[in-house]
């Protein structure tokens, strides 16, 4: 029997973009669960940390940011490898200069997706 | 008194003497001048008397002696200083008779002036002579009365046509009966003094005026931050409320500002500036460049503070227009990026879809396609309506039937999300005037942020959108009212901002601040109750028709 699919989290606020990269994923061989906001991830993450985590940090309330320092601060999921997807990047390298304590995203990506870029990416990671 | 006195006058003071002794003067007091050898002069003052026997036969003589030179000196110097001052402050003096006819003028000499002209005539005989105060009529009736006068201000227009300005004073003068004699009097020419007062009075004029007139803010502040004095400026746009202070008046509140430029110049007497945005009495927020001067008392304490404040609105507008751009530009490219996402993604599951030969994938990515393309399309004509400032193409429109086309093109978009759309239309509203376009523009930009709001929310299992109309008497109103996640303060206060967006990658920022612009074009106005965690109600009124009538064709030139 194959070996069990490495289950990919994507959390975006626009379902378009949830549709995509789960799809995406799907046919790569991953299996996915989606959350529209950083609460939503965080309970997904209490049900079955994920073996990867794609991000978009520019979500309404910040709660991106919430979870992405949630993750990092914790013991037990540290390790789950994130890439940060966003439309700004600008707003990337400020999220990284102000969070000196946490360490930096595993990958980052910015909108528009380049496919074969973020398949890429996601088998290196996961 | 015995002016002449002195020693070289022996022979009076022996006479004076022989007159006492024989009984024919009365003691008396005596004032006598004394040379001394050195030539000097000595006044003494002399009460003298004789001493007799019982029978009345003189025996000698007494005299007690007081030296009252310094006295006398005083008297005479008060005498010559009297007598300059009546010199100097008159240039002629005048005497009338009992008819106030001019029989003296000595002193009138001016080489123009021809005496034989005036004397023989009464004041308002003479040519080229008119009173400034009071009317002829007025002066006689003084005279008659009897009265002094002083300052009696008279023109003259000299042949030449040159104008001098006369001032006269003048007392009656009586006989040793009491019957009048006539009047007599000083006259001066008071023309350089007169033209120095005038140039005076003109040039505080001027400065008044170029107070008045300048074309800034000025008032003039007390410690108290009080304003003592404005210009016309001020207080056409901030109210004559002289006597108020300052932030009451600019700022519409009663504390102070932070770092206040007057209390400043107060402390240091020094020209101090800043930015402040104030209140016109019609409520318009002006960006103001304030410069703050010291006034000084002659013995250099500051007094009052002038404050100094330039409208530099339309420059902080143009500025704020051109931020609004960048910002535009950004907002928007940040807005593209995220559909162009959701394009790829539907591109994506239609190859896939033809690919795998999967319909409902198809179906899938064919939906997603559309729904970017329509945002797509929505954030295009929320830059054009931002970018022109439309005056509204006015039109009857049938409110109910503008609801109805507004839910019909939301309403996929609220079912694929899950939210149900409602409708509460008050099918009589009948029509009202408006920019059709522009309001279709208004109600989908408010219904989509409802619709988003909802979509949003994960704290409920199910959502809704209520579409309301009600036509009254005069106003249209629009409500829209969803069950989503709510405002809190500081989102709905600045929900109607430019670029303000809680959307995340989705918003442009553009959407409610258009509505809100496209609300007022139209008189109108939207108003927002919202709860946090509880949802948001727009109320859209606009008026049934536009305030200002078109009079027809295009405006004056």
């Amino acid at each position: 029997m194959a070996a069990e699919k490495k289950t990919i989290l994507v959390v975006d606020d626009e379902p378009d973009v949830r549709t995509f990269l789960s799809t995406l994923f799907e046919d790569s061989g991953y299996a996915t669960v989606k959350a529209q906001d950083g609460n939503e991830a965080l309970s997904r993450v209490k049900e079955k940390a994920p073996d990867l985590v794609t991000l978009d940090i520019t979500m309404p309330n910040k709660s991106g940011v919430k979870f992405y320092r949630e993750m990092k601060e914790s013991a037990e999921w540290r390790k789950v490898p994130i890439i940060i997807v966003t439309g700004v990047s600008g707003e990337f390298k400020t999220f990284i200069s102000t969070r000196k304590q946490v360490p930096p995203p595993e990958g980052y990506l910015s909108k528009p997706i380049d496919k074969t870029e973020i398949l890429k990416l996601v088998k290196k990671l996961a | 008194m015995d002016e002449c006195g002195g020693t070289d006058d022996r022979e009076a003071a022996a006479l004076l003497r022989a007159q006492a002794i024989s009984g024919k003067a009365k003691p008396r007091l005596n004032e006598r001048r004394y040379v001394r050898k050195d030539g000097g002069t000595i006044w003494a003052q002399v009460a003298g008397g004789v001493v007799r026997d019982s029978a009345g036969t003189p025996v000698y003589t007494s005299a007690v002696i007081s030296d009252i030179t310094t006295l006398k000196r005083a008297a005479r110097m008060s005498e010559q200083r009297f007598r300059r001052m009546v010199e100097m402050s008159s240039d002629w003096y005048w005497m009338q008779d009992q008819e106030f006819r001019f029989v003296d003028v000595p002193g009138l000499e001016a080489p123009d002036v021809d005496t034989d002209v005036v004397i023989g005539k009464a004041r308002w005989e003479v040519n080229g002579l008119a009173p400034m105060q009071e009317s002829w009529d007025q002066h006689r009736a003084r005279l008659r009365r009897l009265e002094s006068f002083s300052d009696f201000v008279l023109l003259r227009y000299k042949t030449s046509g040159e104008l001098r300005y006369l001032s006269v004073s003048g007392e009656p003068l009586f006989d040793e009966h009491g019957r009048l004699r006539g009047y007599h009097g000083i006259g001066k020419d008071i023309t350089e003094r007169a033209r120095d007062q005038k140039a005076l009075e003109e040039s505080e004029e001027r400065y008044r005026l170029l107070f008045e007139e300048v074309p800034c803010y000025i008032s003039i502040q007390d410690p108290e931050l009080r304003i003592v004095d404005a210009n016309r400026s001020f207080k056409e746009n901030f109210g004559d409320f002289l006597g108020c202070k300052c932030y009451e008046i600019y700022k519409h509140r009663d504390g102070e500002c932070v770092n206040c430029a007057v209390r400043q110049t107060f402390k240091d007497g020094r020209i101090h500036h800043n930015e402040e945005v104030v209140t016109s009495i019609k409520g318009e927020q002006l960006n103001t460049l304030i410069f703050t001067a010291p006034i000084r008392r002659a013995d250099g304490q500051i007094q009052y503070v002038m404050e100094m404040s330039t409208n530099i609105t339309p420059i902080r507008e143009l500025q704020s227009q051109l931020e609004s751009i960048g910002l535009l530009i950004s907002s928007v490219s940040h807005n593209i990026k995220g559909l162009l996402t959701g394009l790829d993604g539907g591109m994506y599951l239609v190859n896939t879809g033809l690919q795998k030969n999967n319909q409902q994938r198809i179906t899938q990515g064919w939906e997603m396609v559309q729904r970017n393309i329509e945002r797509i399309r929505g954030t295009v004509m929320n830059i054009l309506y931002y970018a022109k400032k439309r005056e509204p193409s006015w039109e009857a429109v049938a409110a109910p039937a503008l609801v109805e086309e507004v839910c019909g093109l939301i309403e996929p978009k609220a079912r694929g999300y899950g939210v149900a759309l409602r409708r509460d239309i008050d099918g009589g509203a009948g029509e009202f005037e408006a920019d059709a376009k522009a309001m279709r523009a208004l109600l989908i930009n408010l219904v989509e942020n409802s619709v988003d709001a909802c979509r949003v929310d994960t704290k409920k299992p199910s959502h809704a959108v209520t579409v309301g109309l009600k036509g009254l008497p005069d106003q249209m109103v629009f409500e829209i009212a969803d069950d989503g996640i709510g405002m809190d303060r500081r989102t709905r206060e600045k929900a109607f901002t430019l670029f303000f967006s809680s959307k995340g990658s989705e918003g442009t920022g553009l959407g409610l601040f258009i509505a809100n612009g496209i609300a007022q074009a139209h008189h109108g106005r939207i108003g927002i109750e919202s709860e946090l965690d509880k949802g948001t109600r727009f109320v859209v009124t606009i008026p049934r028709s536009r305030k200002v009538p078109d009079q027809g064709g295009k405006p004056e030139p």
